[in-house]
């Protein structure tokens, strides 16, 4: 299961989350401003009913018949949430209060906080304060918990909608995550395989028309572009092999007549210099070709189950006449290391490094083959001057030699070859050794 | 020896090369510029070998030694070619090809597979044949059944790769067998190796048929190979 909560699906969970939560708050507070304000135009509505209503009653009946009427809860008076006070000469009169509230004579009602007594929480209310004919003055109000009520449910709505957000802003972050990882993944994979040298590889198309299809069909033409280019490529090395070799064929060829011909020695020692250069010319052009087509992936596939101690053996046994005419000890420290390889790749790629121990290395050669679970090897160890360890990265490059090697025949293209016969096996090339130089050709079993 | 030489080759200077040493060596060398006409010639006259380019204008080699072959015309064929690789090797050999000479060459090394081709179609001259048990050259033997090597009255001891190299130089005796086709045969090696490695085997085995002989067997053919033979 590949990772869904990149730093990117945080940021877009984070992104959907905030933009449902204020698009939420915002229409909580209009919902509460706008209910906040019915319930007061509510209120303030009752407050009126009510002064009417004992304004009524004062004029029927005087200060004494409003006293009677406020202290028996008449009328209006009777619903519990309102509260009335008249204040005049004589002791108030209250009706739902411990205390006289202290509110100025206004044309319309105000909000205040309501002490109903000792053993009552205090309230919020809507009270108006008005003058009787009398000089008197008559508070009438209205009480009530509706706000607190009010905004303890827009606190839980609040609480709900955060909840709700984020579990939504992760499901669909998550979902999207999904879709998009795999979508994503797929074309990755497509061109993870097309880095790998497989140019055949399509992404199937979805048909949906969206970017990501887009994304597809570029991505096709991309490889189509690639798998033309790698073809051409592939026929313009072929070309230039025999664009390149034609003339080599031809100079070799008129070194060949010419030297049957050259009777003066010197001339003859001339040629067959020439004769040696252009030979030279020839193997390098050989190798560089070779190594592009073992690195473009384009050969055919003849690995066979070999045993790697098998293949050393032989070229052991090609080269000792050799080693030993130019008094060099070439010995075999074999294991039985079976490995699938190409066979041949295998061997020249040896050879290579058997010829470049025997030109740069000292008076001991020793091949050795191992195997492991996981991987089969071929080393030559040679107790020759070695390589440096910071040139050991450089000599695998093509064309490249060291100084002390520019004086011994050699193209440059041997390490570079079997580095890339080691990779076309999924091996490489290691190069070690404390004196002397190690290289070891390690393959996957 | 004489015989006759189809050559079909597009590079003319390479053409003019090849003929000339050809008809220096007695061949009659027929000529064809381009695939057609090199099929047209290849099915119409007789010939003892037919020298392919792999890369011809009109008609590709490989194409060409299909359509001969599928015409029943069974001439031996060595197949010139500028690609070298095993690949490309085995693609000409499958095709038909009786030999495969990758460019550029050795005048030396195709005279030498163009003789051993010409051998092979005339039903395997000299004095040794493949399905003989004992092979046999002047006062050499080779017995390929108890593996015993004999100069006159001497017992040679030989290793299992010096015996198989010297029982390649019997079957191709008088013939001239290059390194290449040595590494070919003996080694089963389809490269270059580049140093002479191959010289340095022969030297070994040389020494130890012709020293202290009065007649050499052993013969260097300069810029070309080795020779087993009694002149």
């Amino acid at each position: 299961m590949r990772r869904r909560l990149t730093s990117t699906m945080a940021r877009l969970v984070l992104a959907i989350f905030v933009l449902q939560l204020l698009s939420s708050a915002l229409a909580i507070f209009f919902l509460r401003g706008q209910m906040l304000e019915v319930v007061h135009s509510d209120r303030v509505r009752q407050v009126t009913d009510v002064r009417d209503d004992l304004l009524a009653a004062y004029y029927d009946g005087g200060h004494d018949g409003l006293a009677d009427f406020i202290a028996r809860r008449r009328g209006s008076a009777a619903d519990p949430t309102v509260f009335v006070a008249l204040l005049g000469k004589d002791a108030p009169v209250l009706s739902n209060l411990a205390r006289v509230p202290d509110i100025p004579v206004t044309p319309q009602p105000r909000a205040l906080t309501v002490d109903r007594g000792a053993d009552l929480p205090p309230i919020e209310g809507v009270a108006q304060a008005s003058v009787l004919s009398d000089g008197d003055r008559l508070i009438v109000g209205v009480m009530s918990a509706t706000e607190r009520r009010l905004d303890f449910a827009f606190a839980t709505a609040v609480g709900l909608t955060i909840a709700m957000a984020a579990a939504l802003a992760l499901a669909s972050a998550l979902l999207l995550g999904a879709v998009i990882s795999r979508r994503t993944h797929e074309l990755a994979d497509t061109a993870a395989q097309l880095g790998r040298g497989n140019f055949g590889v399509r992404v199937p198309l979805a048909q949906t028309g969206d970017g990501f299809d887009h994304l597809r069909q570029q991505m096709n033409l991309m490889a189509e572009r690639i798998d033309s280019l790698v073809s051409q490529l592939g026929s313009i090395g072929g070309a230039l092999a025999h664009d390149l070799r034609s003339p080599v064929a031809r100079l070799t060829a008129a070194i060949d007549t010419a030297l049957a011909k050259a009777d003066d020695p010197a001339a003859a020692d001339a040629l067959q210099a020439a004769r040696s250069d252009a030979d030279l010319l020839r193997q390098m052009l050989e190798n560089a070709l070779e190594i592009s087509r073992l690195e473009g992936g384009a050969l055919e596939d003849r690995r066979v189950t070999l045993d790697l101690a098998t293949v050393a053996e032989d070229l052991v046994e090609l080269y000792e006449p050799l080693a030993e005419q130019s008094g060099v000890a070439l010995e075999a420290e074999l294991a039985h290391a079976t490995v699938r390889a190409d066979r041949e790749l295998l061997s020249r790629a040896l050879a290579n490094l058997i010829d470049n121990a025997l030109k740069y290395g000292g008076k001991r050669i020793v091949v050795g083959t191992r195997a492991s679970s996981t991987w089969a090897e071929i080393s030559v160890s040679d107790d020759g001057p070695g390589i440096a360890a910071e040139d050991r990265g450089r000599v695998v490059e093509r064309f490249v030699r060291l100084d002390n090697a520019r004086t011994l025949p050699g193209g440059g293209l041997g390490l570079a070859m079997v580095a890339a016969v080691a990779r076309l096996h999924g091996g490489e090339l290691v190069l070690s050794g404390e004196s002397g130089l190690v290289a070891i050709l390690r393959l996957p079993r | 020896m004489a015989g006759r030489i189809l050559l079909v080759e597009d590079d003319a200077q390479i053409a003019d090369y090849i003929a000339r040493g050809l008809d220096e060596e007695g061949f009659t060398v027929d000529r064809a510029g381009n695939g057609r006409d090199g099929l047209f010639l290849a099915t119409d006259s007789q010939f003892d070998v037919v020298v392919l380019d792999r890369m011809l204008p009109a008609m590709d080699g490989l194409a060409l030694l299909k359509a001969m072959r599928a015409a029943e015309v069974q001439t031996p064929v060595i197949m010139l070619s500028a690609l070298g690789s095993t690949d490309d090797r085995v693609a000409g050999l499958t095709a038909g090809a009786d030999d495969y000479l990758p460019k550029p060459f050795s005048f030396a090394e195709l005279l030498a597979r163009v003789q051993a081709l010409m051998r092979r179609g005339a039903g395997g001259g000299g004095t040794a044949k493949p399905q003989d048990t004992v092979l046999r050259c002047a006062d050499l033997e080779l017995d390929r059944l108890t593996r015993v090597v004999k100069r006159g009255g001497r017992k040679i001891a030989m290793q299992p790769r010096e015996f198989r190299l010297l029982e390649y130089m019997l079957l191709h005796q008088g013939e001239v067998v290059t390194r290449t086709m040595l590494l070919e045969a003996v080694w089963d090696y389809h490269f270059d190796p580049g140093t002479n490695v191959i010289d340095v085997h022969i030297s070994r085995l040389r020494r130890k048929i012709d020293d202290g002989e009065v007649q050499a067997l052993f013969h260097t053919v300069r810029g070309a190979g080795y020779r087993l033979g009694t002149e």
